[in-house]
């Protein structure tokens, strides 16, 4: 599905390196909801990208569906977040002059859909996010938890396998965290693979599996530890 | 187009940016056609063949200063030397030299006596040597005879018999056939009659700037003044080499003789466009300022809206969009504007054309200008926009996470 393999990050500027990631080992499978956790700085932004293909890994082994795709040009990179992955940000990273329509529309243009398909699909997202309603709105008009639905809506609209979240409640108030949460809990049970980064450790523990990001090391949580925790 | 629809709705919401931009091409291909149109017009009055010989070809005046000086016989001595002067092929005593600003005209009429309509011609006073001299192109009828020529005092009004006219000018004369001419009496003078027996194929008179500057006639008549132009073509390349020679000579021939302006026929025509020249010249650099002007102003606008949308831009990325797509993006977003410019700038142009045509009765653009004028435009706002659309196209889609 998606494994690193010794999979390290280095970030070259001018004469300071920075390990971001090292000697990654891990396998996320078909149907997991892994939760990130760290402390700030520790790469779990970094590893999110490279999951994601928005950044390349130093060295190691990527495969995503048992291709290595550290071997890739930017266009088939491009193409693969197109078709595989969904994106989920902190700030929400709606397209300010489109409204909520044009927003879901955009991955689907990319991927070439036609008028009726994408209509279909943007009308069947935005309801299932509760927002069919507004979609004639600007973002602007809309709240931080409903902008993030909508957001959720545009990942989902392509039908992608995974989908990252990097704290996707991070700019959220707690019960409009809860409201996305739940989402993404009911979006993972019908078979979307969810990485999901928070500082939230109570939102981390309903993740089915946890990983912690220390200076760049990433070890997994085990179940057990988790229940200790809570 | 991909994106057409969602780009027109993005643009919309920022429509001042766009619409100053849009207003600058609207300017920039009004005044760039209008610019353009005048200075080809002013290339093409130019380019328009005068008929003669111009690089081997100068003139001087020559004026004697003596009591009881016989210019009746001594200007044909004059002209004597000078044809057997070694390098030069002919010369000729005449009154006006083409393009000069200087010399005569006469009014010719197809019917005689009075109230009858007439046309105005440029009036070139010579003799025989004239079309070998100037080398001009006699595409019907014949040249002069020797007996054909007058010898006169300049305030003698005495006619000859002859005329020789330009085909511009046959053509004003006999509209549906200018072969017509030939042959032909015209009047001058309301009842004194020219006949027509020779065409040549172009002569330019002497005003650049007269719409009728084509049209001439060359009447057979020596008229003499004490201060007459002699005109002289050399063995080609020989002209610089010759003019202070035949200098010299004539001063040597009669003391009492004052030689003036010794000057090639090509440095008149120079002279005579000096001021389209220079017109020309501050036109090219308006529409030259005005285009780079342009130029930047979409630059700068682009940028700014990259820059703005960057985070924008890091996260179509990441939903999937390639490079290309981002390029396409910005060069189709500049294309809606610089197309709505377009459109803006043709009423424009059109508009100051008709403006221009009515105040200072210029003649109207055409159409093809303003096509040739759009598409400058619009390649001109690609290429202006083509670097912006670069580097939103290298903006790094990890942008999308790490910019909050
Ligand atoms: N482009 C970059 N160039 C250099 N160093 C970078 C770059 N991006 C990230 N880093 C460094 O890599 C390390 C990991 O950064 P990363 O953003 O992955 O942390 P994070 O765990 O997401 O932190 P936070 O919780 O604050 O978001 C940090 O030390 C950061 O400074
Ligand atoms: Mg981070």
């Amino acid at each position: 599905m998606l494994s690193m393999n010794n999979l390290c990050k280095v970030f070259q500027s001018a004469d300071i390196q920075t390990h971001a990631l090292r000697e990654v080992n891990l396998s996320v499978n078909e149907g997991d909801f892994l939760s990130v956790t760290g402390p700030s700085g520790s790469g779990k932004t970094t590893f999110l990208n490279i999951a994601g293909l928005l950044e390349n890994h130093s060295s190691g082994e990527f495969l995503l569906d048992g291709e290595n795709v550290g071997a890739l040009k930017d266009s088939a990179r491009s193409r693969l977040r197109n078709q595989k992955i969904g994106f989920i940000f902190q700030g929400f990273n709606l397209i300010p002059d489109l409204n909520l329509y044009d927003n879901v529309d955009v991955p689907l243009r990319y991927r070439g859909f036609n008028a009726r398909e994408r209509k279909q699909r943007i009308h069947s997202q935005l309801e299932r996010v509760g927002l069919a309603s507004r979609m004639k709105h600007l973002p602007a008009q809309l709240s931080g938890g409903q902008q993030q639905r909508v957001a959720i809506a545009r990942a989902l609209a392509t039908d992608p396998r995974f989908l990252l979240a990097d704290e996707p409640t991070g700019n959220l108030d707690s019960e409009m965290a809860q409201g996305v949460m739940s989402l993404l809990e009911e979006i993972n049970q019908q078979g979307t693979t969810i990485i999901m980064v928070t500082h939230d450790t109570e939102l981390a523990q309903r993740a089915s599996r946890s990983i912690q990001i220390k200076d760049g090391r990433v070890s997994e949580v085990p179940p057990l530890m988790k229940r200790v925790i809570a | 187009m991909l994106e057409l629809g969602l780009i027109v709705r993005a643009l919309l919401r920022h429509k001042m940016a766009a619409l100053i931009i849009a207003l600058q091409i609207a300017l920039t291909l009004t005044v760039l056609v209008n610019a353009v149109f005048m200075i080809q017009d002013r290339q093409a009055s130019m380019a328009r063949d005068t008929g003669v010989n111009e690089t081997d070809t100068f003139y001087l005046t020559s004026r004697v200063f003596a009591p009881g000086y016989d210019y009746q016989s001594e200007i044909p001595k004059d002209l004597d030397l000078l044809r057997h002067t070694p390098g030069i092929i002919d010369a000729v005593y005449i009154n006006s030299v083409p393009l000069s600003g200087y010399g005569g005209y006469q009014r010719l009429q197809l019917q005689p006596g009075k109230d009858q309509s007439s046309i105005i011609a440029g009036d070139y006073l010579s003799d025989d040597h004239l079309l070998n001299t100037l080398e001009l192109e006699l595409i019907a009828g014949e040249n002069f005879q020797p007996e054909d020529v007058l010898i006169q005092d300049s305030n003698s009004a005495q006619l000859p018999a002859k005329i020789i006219v330009s085909r511009a000018m046959a053509a004003q004369l006999y509209p549906d056939n200018w072969q017509r001419a030939l042959g032909s009496t015209v009047y001058v003078d309301e009842n004194v009659p020219l006949k027509i027996t020779g065409i040549v194929k172009t002569l330019q008179g002497a005003w650049h700037f007269w719409d009728q500057v084509e049209a001439t006639i060359i009447t057979p008549v020596i008229s003499l003044t004490d201060a007459g132009i002699y005109l002289i073509r050399t063995e080609p390349g020989r002209r610089d080499e010759l003019m202070p020679e035949v200098e010299a000579l004539l001063a040597h021939s009669n003391k009492n003789r004052i030689i003036r302006s010794v000057t090639t026929l090509q440095d008149t025509r120079d002279e005579s466009y000096r001021e389209h020249n220079a017109t020309n010249k501050i036109l090219l650099l308006v529409v030259v300022t005005l285009v780079l002007v342009t130029a930047f102003g979409i630059v700068g606008l682009a940028t700014f809206g990259i820059n703005r949308r960057t985070r924008q831009i890091g996260t179509r990325r990441a939903l999937g969009a390639t490079k290309g797509q981002i390029m396409r993006y910005f060069m189709v977003e500049n294309s809606l504007i610089t197309l709505a410019g377009i459109a803006l700038g043709a009423i424009g142009a059109v508009a100051l054309n008709i403006y221009l045509v009515e105040t200072f009765a210029m003649t109207p653009v055409t159409p093809d200008l303003i096509v040739y004028g759009a598409i400058a435009v619009f390649v001109l706002g690609q290429l202006a926009v083509l670097y912006p659309a670069r580097k939103a196209a290298l903006i790094s889609p990890a942008t999308a996470t790490r910019m909050v």
